[in-house]
């Protein structure tokens, strides 16, 4: 019987792992040790649900709830000053708790501070659109429906964004394979010439280390290259270099090695 | 690269025996290879510097034209995703006969670092390359070697009767 | 004829409205404009735009489902393609955010040769972006004077570490490489000609009334669409927003040199171009600096370039081929990967598109759980959209020139 390789993750493992190795934590500060952040999250737990708090490489994570973002991030754009979302996308927690985790990127520019606002999301949930605050979030969270699945509630163009709009499946999640799906595999064939071809054209050639059987005899005959059947017995001359044919080209100069200079400094 | 294999050995791999018209014919086309502008990333980046002032493709009678039905050599330089590889075959298929393909650096010629989902493993899956390119990206001075060798290609083949056209099959 | 395929020709996209002269116009994937392959569906009516939809995904090469499968180390290189103009401030951008997650301190050597990458990147990048700017408006001559100039940096950066455009030249905790012996002098020598140089192409555009009809008042960004589209660099600088990572969260050696930035409160393409010229005169100030501070570390006999962290940095070559520890320390680190500690970052610098941004989310493994490229280009495309209407189709050639958009940066 084969190995059971679960399918829930099927993204590269590491070869050895180390059953008693203990994974240090990034030190994560206690929110009251930064001002600006203190009185920050004061203002959002005042009037929203706050799960965790706490500050990581010198920038504020909290958790909210998923039901409440569009109005966290609302507050904290028009009341706290992060007038900017640098980023946001999903992360693919389904192997673990079934859930996605989304993360809010701001930054305020006046207080020069950055915040990281991240809400869970179950497997089937949707999410509410922060796009009538920010125009950002209109690519954003179509990139993070492209690559993820995770539908958006008031999008005024929910499409896919990176992959072509034909495209099935979802490329980011943990059980998508790097190097794609069946159909993923013949995409291009199938829409270019039809599924006839797929024979004739032949599946990708995705073994990066395939070595051919003529490999080393042929980079060995690298710079003494013979006509086609010609029996080789490893005297061969070198190749000279030539860039044109024997007789030269009408009208076209021949490189010539006596009459050319080697420019040594070319900022002259 | 694909496992399938073009024919390039016609006449069972003797060489052609050119006319004199085949030759003057010859001449003219190899000298005045028309580019269409393919810089699909970063190797157009490096296809743009070779035709820029120090290493001037100029010389070789390149001018690069935006329209297919004016070039004669289409130089796919960077990496072709599956979402592009439609618009890549209806290029080619608008490009005048005869013509020629320049693959240019690992992208183009076998998918390069990007063994991913979205790109494909090697132009030539989708259209058939005459020149193959490598490096990553190559330095302007490959891409002219590069030229030169089509130059030759081109000197050598039979021009009066139209193209033998390249199959993928 | 070439073997059947399927596709059929495109004639049904364009459509013509006898009574309201509206007109569909795809500016296909493949266009002289070379910016690479952005799709842009455009609504004319008559020569005016009414609507603009961008399309890209054309060179998306699933780089964040790479890092998944990649370790940090080998991931570097896979950076340089993303804005591939400038690869070595992808290559930064990602080195620190790793070092910021592990907390490693990189010697000051290292930080001022990353300095000096991080400079010739970005004269490189503004030099690409005048050249190709210039060629799409029509002065020819400005792409082949300013492609000459960044081939003398291309040679500088070839000198170093040996590739012209995909550089890999900088590392998880320091540099590999010291600077060869004469880089110092070139460089200085290139800085000299330098002003002339921008002078040159200031005087062939500035009061070009050709080049100043298509660039004033074409493609005006007011602050509120620069701030809510998430513009950052010299778009939002020209905006009237004055933010500059390099000045207001300073990372590396910024906070030691001094430079001023630029900024407009116009928002137009003419804006966006004074302040991409003044920029380059700015860096050029910041490279007479750093080259100074370069030779305080001989001096000083700093010559360290990596950081000393065993369990994260291999050790110094010489070590690897003497210290038996050293050499299976590197092995491991090699085939296994370095594992960083558990936690996320998110860590921007100051690309010369904008702010470039790496998430990093660890989980302990020699893989990273999920990595996020925040590139500045994905917006700058997006906001085409709002910024289009209204004006005429050569202006949609001119703006995109001057929003400078990379396209390995926008579809990873």
């Amino acid at each position: 019987m084969r190995a059971y390789t679960p399918k829930d993750d099927v993204q590269a493992k590491s070869y050895y792992t180390d059953r008693f190795y203990v994974a240090p934590q990034v030190p994560k500060q206690d929110v009251s040790s930064d001002e600006i952040f203190a009185a920050d999250l004061e203002v959002i737990k005042a009037k929203f649900e706050v799960l965790e708090a706490y500050i990581q490489v010198e920038q504020m994570v909290v958790y909210i709830n998923a039901k409440d973002n569009v109005d966290v991030i609302k507050l904290v754009k028009e009341e706290l000053d992060y007038t900017q979302l640098s980023e946001m996308s999903a992360i693919d927690w389904i192997a673990k708790s079934g859930q996605f985790e989304i993360f809010y990127q701001m930054l305020s520019m006046g207080k020069r501070k950055r915040i990281r606002i991240k809400c869970f999301i179950g497997k089937d949930e949707a999410i509410n659109s922060v796009e009538k605050l920010f125009r950002c979030a209109d690519w954003s969270e179509r990139e993070m429906y492209d690559m993820f699945g995770i539908e958006v509630n008031n999008h005024p163009f929910l499409k896919r964004i990176l992959m072509p709009y034909d495209w099935e499946g979802y490329p980011l999640l943990k059980t998508y394979p790097l190097e794609g799906d069946e159909f993923a595999a013949w995409y291009e064939v199938d829409k270019i010439f039809g599924k006839e071809a797929r024979d004739i054209i032949g599946p990708e050639i995705r073994d990066t280390a395939r070595v051919d059987r003529y490999d080393s005899e042929r980079f060995g005959r690298l710079g003494h290259e013979v006509p086609k059947g010609t029996k080789i017995t490893g005297n061969e001359p070198k190749t000279p270099l030539a860039y044109q044919e024997e007789g030269g080209v009408f009208l076209i100069d021949r490189f010539d090695e006596e009459k050319s200079v080697i420019i040594t400094d070319r900022n002259r | 690269m694909a496992q399938h294999k073009v024919n390039y050995t016609q006449n069972a791999g003797l060489p052609v025996a050119l006319t004199t018209i085949d030759k003057v014919v010859n001449w003219g086309r190899s000298n005045s290879i028309w580019a269409l502008t393919y810089g699909l990333a970063c190797c157009g980046i490096e296809m743009m510097a070779s035709g820029a002032s120090r290493y001037d493709f100029d010389r070789y009678g390149t001018i690069f034209r935006a329209s297919p039905r004016q070039a004669d050599v289409m130089i796919v330089a960077g990496t072709l995703t599956k979402k592009h590889a439609e618009f890549i075959k209806r290029l080619y298929d608008q490009m005048t006969e005869p013509r020629w393909v320049i693959s240019m650096g690992s992208c183009a010629n076998t998918g390069g670092m990007f063994n991913t989902y979205a790109t494909v493993q090697g132009v030539d899956r989708i259209i058939p390359v005459d020149l193959y390119l490598p490096g990553c990206a190559p330095r302007p001075e490959t891409l002219q070697y590069g030229v030169m060798l089509l130059q030759k290609k081109i000197r050598a083949e039979k021009a009066i009767k139209s193209q033998k056209t390249k199959r993928l099959m | 004829m070439q073997h059947q395929n399927r596709l059929r020709p495109f004639f049904e996209n364009i459509t013509f409205d006898r009574d309201d002269n509206e007109m569909i116009l795809n500016f296909g994937p493949q266009h002289p404009s070379a910016h690479g392959q952005l799709r842009l569906m455009l609504h004319l009516q008559q020569e005016m735009i009414t609507k603009s939809h961008p399309d890209i995904g054309y060179l998306h090469r699933g780089m964040e489902k790479m890092a998944e499968n990649m370790i940090y180390n080998e991931f570097m290189p896979t950076t340089d393609r993303m804005d591939y103009i400038a690869s070595s401030s992808n290559n930064y951008g990602f080195a620190l955010a790793v070092e910021k997650l592990i907390g490693l301190e990189v010697p000051r050597r290292a930080k001022v040769i990353r300095m000096l990458l991080l400079e010739i990147n970005r004269l490189m990048s503004h030099l690409f972006w005048l050249a190709t700017t210039a060629l799409d408006i029509g002065a020819m001559t400005v792409f082949l004077f300013a492609f000459r100039e960044r081939e003398y940096l291309m040679d500088l950066i070839e000198d170093y570490c040996g590739a012209r455009l995909t550089h890999a030249a900088i590392r998880i905790g320091g540099v590999p490489l010291d600077l060869p012996d004469n880089f110092i002098a070139d460089m200085r020598r290139f800085l000299d000609k330098l002003p002339e140089n921008i002078k040159d192409y200031e005087d062939l555009l500035d009061t070009n009334r050709i080049w100043r009809m298509r660039m004033e008042g074409v493609g005006v960004i007011s602050k509120e669409m620069a701030l809510s589209w998430g513009c950052s660099g010299p778009m939002l600088r020209a905006s009237g927003v004055a933010w500059d990572i390099r000045k207001e969260e300073p990372y590396e050696l910024y906070s030691e040199v001094e430079f001023k930035v630029p900024v407009s409160d116009k928002g137009d393409n003419f804006a966006r171009y004074r302040i991409y010229m003044e920029e380059m005169r700015q860096s050029a100030h910041i490279l007479y600096q750093v080259a100074d501070m370069y030779e305080g570390t001989i001096k000083n006999n700093q010559t360290d370039l990596m950081a000393h962290a065993p369990k994260y940095i291999s050790a110094p070559k010489i070590d690897i081929m003497t210290q038996n520890y050293s050499l299976m320390q590197h092995f491991v680190l090699v085939t296994q990967g370095m594992r960083p500690p558990v936690g996320e970052v998110y860590i921007p610098t100051e690309s010369p598109k904008g702010e470039l941004g790496f998430y990093i989310n660890s989980q302990g493994g020699p893989y990273p759980y999920r990595l996020k490229l925040r590139a500045p280009s994905f917006w700058h495309t997006g906001i085409l959209t709002d910024l289009l209407p209204g004006h005429y189709i050569p202006d949609v050639v001119s703006i995109i020139g001057t929003t400078n958009i990379v396209f390995g940066e926008v579809d990873r």
